[in-house]
């Protein structure tokens, strides 16, 4: 299942040893996203060549295909776990390069936007995920870590929520397998649904970054509608997950005050240590090249670096989805989950629809 | 999560390594270490 639930293998033991770890499996992703990237340019030249008509599958999808291959239909040996599950780690460092591929005028425009919707999004989540917690009678906890998840940026999430409001590891497992089998559907579905009705790249973009739950899915499903809705996924995304501070204190304060949870100390702390640190170098690179740091081949150079590093992550989604595992996880809160989704991708889908309609997105 | 002071010192998070290691690299090729990285 989700290896991001395993303590970072980056974060503990003795650092030489620990790197040496990391490789095979690093390697691995690098050779499937290659793949990928691959199998795009090739089966591109040889329809034309042959004269076919043949649809555009972007490499994402071809890693994330190659991944699910893998990872579902053969067994990964244990010796590549401890580097595939530094995707995660990847996926932060594109996002951070990313920053470079907006200046502040945009940053400020789309990102105002994209923060207005994200309160507005999570706030509508979290009501609508507890109502369906009590109408399916999940425990109050599941349900928060589910409302959590869902609301805001899936297991990284789930993962600060858990430690906050002492949840157990058995509903926290739930609601990660949960929030990670429907973010596989969603990277399926919401291209097909923005193709069908026509979406311009911004308001796919957008939605996928409201609407899709995990950060590494959010970003897949924005990149294969386009490289420009990947973009503003990585953006709409990021302003969400920089409400995760404050979300999952209000759930610590909740949580204590039942007597559920270890207080919380300073407030100003706790927020700290939540927040995501790669929303602020995504701010930082995005400054560096609003004040012309970089000259335009550099921008263009760092852009790369991020697809670079995103090849990686797409690799890793594939190769950490295991459907099998999944399915063993419970019926209950996946049904609850898949409810709250569809619910809140048709909510996030109108949010962004009226947000183009007032601003022409 | 980002900082843990302890015995040994300043143990930092994912996230933070994963910053510095993309402005590590946006320093390189400001430096011209990366001259146009290929796509």
């Amino acid at each position: 299942m989700a290896t991001s639930t395993a303590a970072s293998p980056v974060e503990s033991g003795t650092a030489p040893v620990n790197v040496l770890r990391l490789v095979p499996g690093i390697l691995l992703l690098a050779v499937v996203g290659y793949a990928g990237k691959f199998l795009e340019k090739f089966l591109n030249t040889y329809a034309k060549t042959h004269h076919w008509t043949f649809p555009n599958i972007e490499y994402v999808l071809w890693a994330i295909v190659i991944g699910l291959i893998l990872s579902n239909l053969l067994t990964v040996p244990k010796i590549f776990q401890p580097g595939i599950a530094t995707y995660e780690f990847w996926l932060k460092v594109g996002i951070v390069l990313l920053g470079s591929r907006f200046v502040l005028a945009d940053m400020l425009k789309l990102g105002g936007i994209s923060l207005a919707l994200v309160v507005v999004e999570i706030s509508l989540s979290l009501l609508l995920m507890h109502a369906l917690g009590r109408a399916f009678k999940l425990t109050p906890k599941l349900t928060s870590l589910l409302a959590v998840g869902s609301s805001i940026c899936g297991v990284s999430a789930i993962i600060a929520a858990k430690g906050a409001i002492d949840a157990d590891d058995e509903d926290s497992t739930f609601a990660i397998a949960a929030i990670l089998a429907l973010g596989a559907l969603a990277l399926f579905t919401f291209p097909l649904i923005g193709h069908s009705l026509h979406l311009s790249d911004t308001v796919f973009g957008l939605w996928s970054g409201l609407g899709v739950d995990n950060t590494a899915e959010a970003t897949a499903t924005g990149a294969l509608y386009s490289d420009a809705a990947g973009k503003v996924a990585v953006l709409a995304k990021t302003a969400r997950n920089a409400m995760i501070g404050f979300v999952v204190l209000a759930y610590a304060i909740y949580w204590a005050k039942r007597g559920q949870a270890s207080t919380v100390g300073n407030k100003a702390a706790f927020l700290w240590n939540k927040f995501p640190k790669f929303v602020l170098g995504f701010l930082i690179m995005s400054l560096l090249v609003s004040f012309h740091t970089f000259n335009k081949d550099q921008v263009t150079s760092l852009a790369n670096l991020s697809r670079w590093a995103f090849l990686l992550t797409f690799a890793g989604v594939g190769l950490r989805t295991n459907f099998r595992q999944m399915s063993k996880q419970g019926l209950r809160p996946f049904v609850v989950g898949a409810l709250g989704e569809v619910l809140i991708a048709a909510l996030t889908f109108g949010l962004v629809v009226g947000a183009n309609r007032i601003w022409g997105l | 999560m980002s900082t843990e002071s302890g015995r040994k010192g300043f143990k930092l998070s994912l996230d933070t390594w994963a910053v510095i290691l993309a402005l590590a690299l946006a320093l390189a090729v400001r430096a011209n270490v990366f001259n146009n990285v290929p796509w």
